[in-house]
């Protein structure tokens, strides 16, 4: 940033006559254009495959689009009717209780298990891809299929349980009462994410705090509370964004345990798995995208909220 | 620390708009799905994409059928597009939507409608397709505002399969179809289901829409009318009261059970279905899938027909299902080729000849004669049992207008609300009334 801002004084200050000045301004004009050249892929990208879908769905969502007809503009009707769609609530109930109880759970076992692998383990390497692994394949199709069979009414973990002298026929993915449990399960599962961050964050805390805390007689307890957290709370923040952020987004998982239903009885009917039934099951793309766009407002609201209260408890060493 | 505040900004700044626009982004239209689709013509030839979803052995014969059809016109080209039935529909929509339909389209009750009326599908007598040797009742299933958009590929009927081996075990008869009522199949099933062992004595019989359908047409109403739901809330909840009946009879397994074994096509496979495993003695069934049934389990099960109020089968008001269509796209740039294949598959002996009857039993009459002595035995049974319904048949049922496509799927939702009580019949048979009607609105 200084460098370039002295340069251009220099300019300014050595541009005297106005011929000069053109010629700076043309060169200029030439450094710009090499610039947005360089840029050119990026922007690409950017208009194409991010900026103009984004654009279209936000005015499809004041429309009625079967998908097979031309999009007929609607105004607010799309948003106006989500406020009346019981399944929509629904929608919503249970990607928040995912969200608030699946996030904070995944991220205390993430930080659990980077402790302990902090701890300077032979093969850290090793353990590292195994728990990361989860990570990679939690949001697969297969993973999800085989969920959906160990948690059935003879899946793996009734016939584990039964080996413990434990009579259990429940089906942990067919009853409204545990189905949502049973991908919160998988969601904490995957915690490979947050946890390779984790220890890379541990990884720069000073260890000559701990030994100065040692000295001064403190408990390992006391350590963790008044060395590691504060010190890592930039990191716990930055994963408790992200982690926020993916959750509201979660699909494959709902999708898959569930056939595409959302079932049994909607108790696994997650906000983008009913945004993808509205679109593509029910032909009201319209409705579906005015729900996308409510989904960033929920995100954005969420993300606001997080950042206004990361004041009090985040510590920045700088 | 290595991260400062400014930087930690920027980083979950840029995710976080990374991840929420590619959210979004995959909601948007017209994105090209790909080379295939679209019909063009090459050198005075015809290339066609020609669609279907189906099963191992129909992608094999559909395969053959159109190498067959290629050769019976040298001018005509098709690129098959196969696909799996659940992933079919959304493919089928982006590329609507994309301009790039594929010209033949295998179609299906469910969603006829929702592309017929709204001009997606071609009008199929206008270009010259040819039904004037199909059997009464299979045409007019086609039929949208009058036009023909889809013509039958195969007669199906909604049956219900019985596993004889179980009835055995039981020490019980197969009981008598021609006679049976809804509340004998109850007694039926609850006293095979606790004499054999199983966790199902009848099984799907609920979770889909054609028994329900049956169930109506007993009581004089209809799944759907011409722009609207067919039937009352009191319909519903009765039916629902049904299901509650034969679920504390036992005839139909603990709710869980119920729920995990899902809504027939909604939920397992075919070949992991609860008769294929053992684990039920009834299980409701479209009639072409007998043969797919016995190849899976290895027993030779036995076709009956659904029951009825009266204890008459010849009042039960049953009907030629289609278990699929053809239609073709509105915007093919050849019409007539795409008819042409609509018609040799219907009318020629070539091509019934290789489809046999897996996409259901030819429409066409003397087809009809022509290959039941060339069908498998289970096929065969098939063949016999849709001649001998004939006498029981009431009018051809109305595909479902835009958006009813999903009442399988709603009713089995509020199904399950009963089930595990968490609404009453009453509550329940009004909401998913009210749910139903408010998709068809839009």
């Amino acid at each position: 940033m200084s460098a370039i801002s002295e340069l251009s004084t220099v300019h300014r200050v050595k541009a005297k006559t106005p011929e000069e000045k053109r010629l700076r301004a043309r060169e200029a004009a030439r450094d710009n254009k090499a610039g947005y050249l360089f840029l050119l892929p990026w922007l690409i990208g950017l208009v194409l495959i991010v900026a103009g879908p984004l654009i279209a769905s936000l005015y499809l969502s004041f429309t009625n689009y079967s998908l097979i007809q031309a999009p007929q503009w609607i105004g607010l009707e799309n948003y106006a009717r989500m406020l009346d769609d019981p399944r929509l609530l629904q929608s919503l109930k249970v990607t928040f209780i995912y969200v608030i109880v699946g996030v904070p759970l995944q991220l205390v076992v993430a930080l659990a298990i980077a402790m302990l692998l902090n701890e300077g383990m032979k093969g850290l390497a090793f353990y590292r891809s195994i728990f990361y692994l989860p990570s990679m394949l939690g949001a697969s199709v297969a993973i999800a299929l085989i969920w959906r069979q160990m948690f059935e009414s003879d899946g793996l973990v009734n016939q584990v349980l039964r080996l413990f002298g434990i009579p259990a026929t429940t089906s942990w993915i067919a009853d409204p009462k545990y189905a949502l449990s049973t991908i919160i399960l998988l969601h904490i599962w995957t915690f490979g994410s947050p946890m390779v961050i984790f220890l890379a964050g541990l990884r720069q805390i000073p260890g000559m705090y701990y030994e100065a805390a040692s000295v001064d007689g403190a408990s390992h307890w006391a350590q963790f509370r008044r060395i590691t957290l504060p010190l890592l709370s930039p990191i716990i923040f930055f994963n408790l964004v992200l982690q926020i952020i993916n959750a509201f987004q979660a699909f494959t998982q709902a999708f898959v345990v569930s056939n595409g239903t959302g079932g049994p009885s909607d108790s696994t009917l997650f906000y983008t798995l009913y945004l993808y039934q509205r679109g593509f099951g029910q032909f009201q793309m319209g409705y579906a995208a005015a729900m996308a766009w409510l989904l960033v407002v929920i995100i954005a609201a969420f993300t606001a909220i997080n950042f206004f209260f990361s004041k009090y408890w985040v510590f920045y060493g700088d | 620390m290595a991260l400062n505040r400014r930087q930690f900004l920027i980083g979950a700044g840029g995710l976080a708009a990374a991840a929420t626009t590619t959210g979004l982004g995959a909601c948007a239209p017209g994105a090209p799905s790909g080379s295939q689709g679209g019909g063009g013509e090459q050198g005075g030839k015809t290339n066609l994409a020609l669609a279907w979803w189906g099963n191992p052995t129909r992608n094999k014969n559909t395969e053959a059928e159109i190498q067959a059809f290629q050769q019976a016109n040298p001018n005509i080209t098709l690129a098959g597009q196969p696909g799996d039935f659940a992933g079919y529909w959304d493919k089928l929509a982006t590329q609507t939507a994309g301009g790039q339909a594929p010209d033949i389209i295998q179609m299906d009750m469910a969603y006829i409608a929702e592309y017929g009326n709204r001009g997606a599908l071609l009008d199929l007598e206008k270009t010259g397709a040819d039904t004037s040797k199909f059997v009464e009742g299979t045409v007019d299933s086609g039929r949208i505002n009058g036009q023909l958009v889809g013509v039958n590929a195969g007669i199906n009927s909604a049956v219900i399969v019985a596993n004889p081996k179980i009835f055995e075990k039981a020490k019980m008869d197969v009981p008598d179809d021609k006679t049976w009522t809804w509340d004998q199949l109850s007694d039926v099933a609850a006293e095979v289901a606790s004499k054999a062992g199983v966790p199902f004595g009848v099984v799907y019989l609920f979770g889909g829409d054609p028994m329900f359908g049956a169930y109506l047409r007993q009581n004089g109403k209809e799944l759907f009318t011409e722009k609207d739901v067919g039937f009352e809330p009191a319909d519903a909840q009765a039916w629902f009261d049904l299901m509650m009946k034969f679920q504390k009879a036992g005839s139909i397994g603990t709710p869980q059970q119920i729920s995990e074994e899902g809504s027939p096509g909604g939920g397992k496979p075919i070949d992991q279905s609860a008769i294929v495993l053992g684990k039920a003695a009834l299980q409701y069934q479209n009639s072409n899938q007998l043969e797919a049934l016995n190849a899976a389990s290895g027993e030779s099960l036995k076709l009956l027909r659904a029951p009825s109020l009266a204890g008459k089968a010849t009042e039960r008001k049953a009907w030629y299902k289609a278990s699929m269509l053809w239609s073709a796209s509105a915007k093919t740039k050849n019409p007539e080729a795409a008819v042409a294949w609509i018609n040799w598959f219907a009318n020629t002996k070539e091509a019934v000849d290789i489809d046999k009857a897996e996409r259901g039993i030819p429409p066409n009459a003397e087809l009809q004669e022509y290959i039941r002595p060339k069908l498998s035995p289970a096929q065969q049974e098939v063949a016999k049992f849709i001649v001998d319904i004939k006498p029981e048949l009431a009018s051809t049922p109305i595909a479902p207008p835009p958006g009813g496509g999903k009442l399988a799927e709603i009713m089995f939702r509020y199904e399950t609300d009963v089930l595990f009580g968490k609404a009453s019949t009453a509550e329940a048979a009004q909401k998913f009334v009210d749910e139903v009607k408010s998709n068809l609105q839009v």
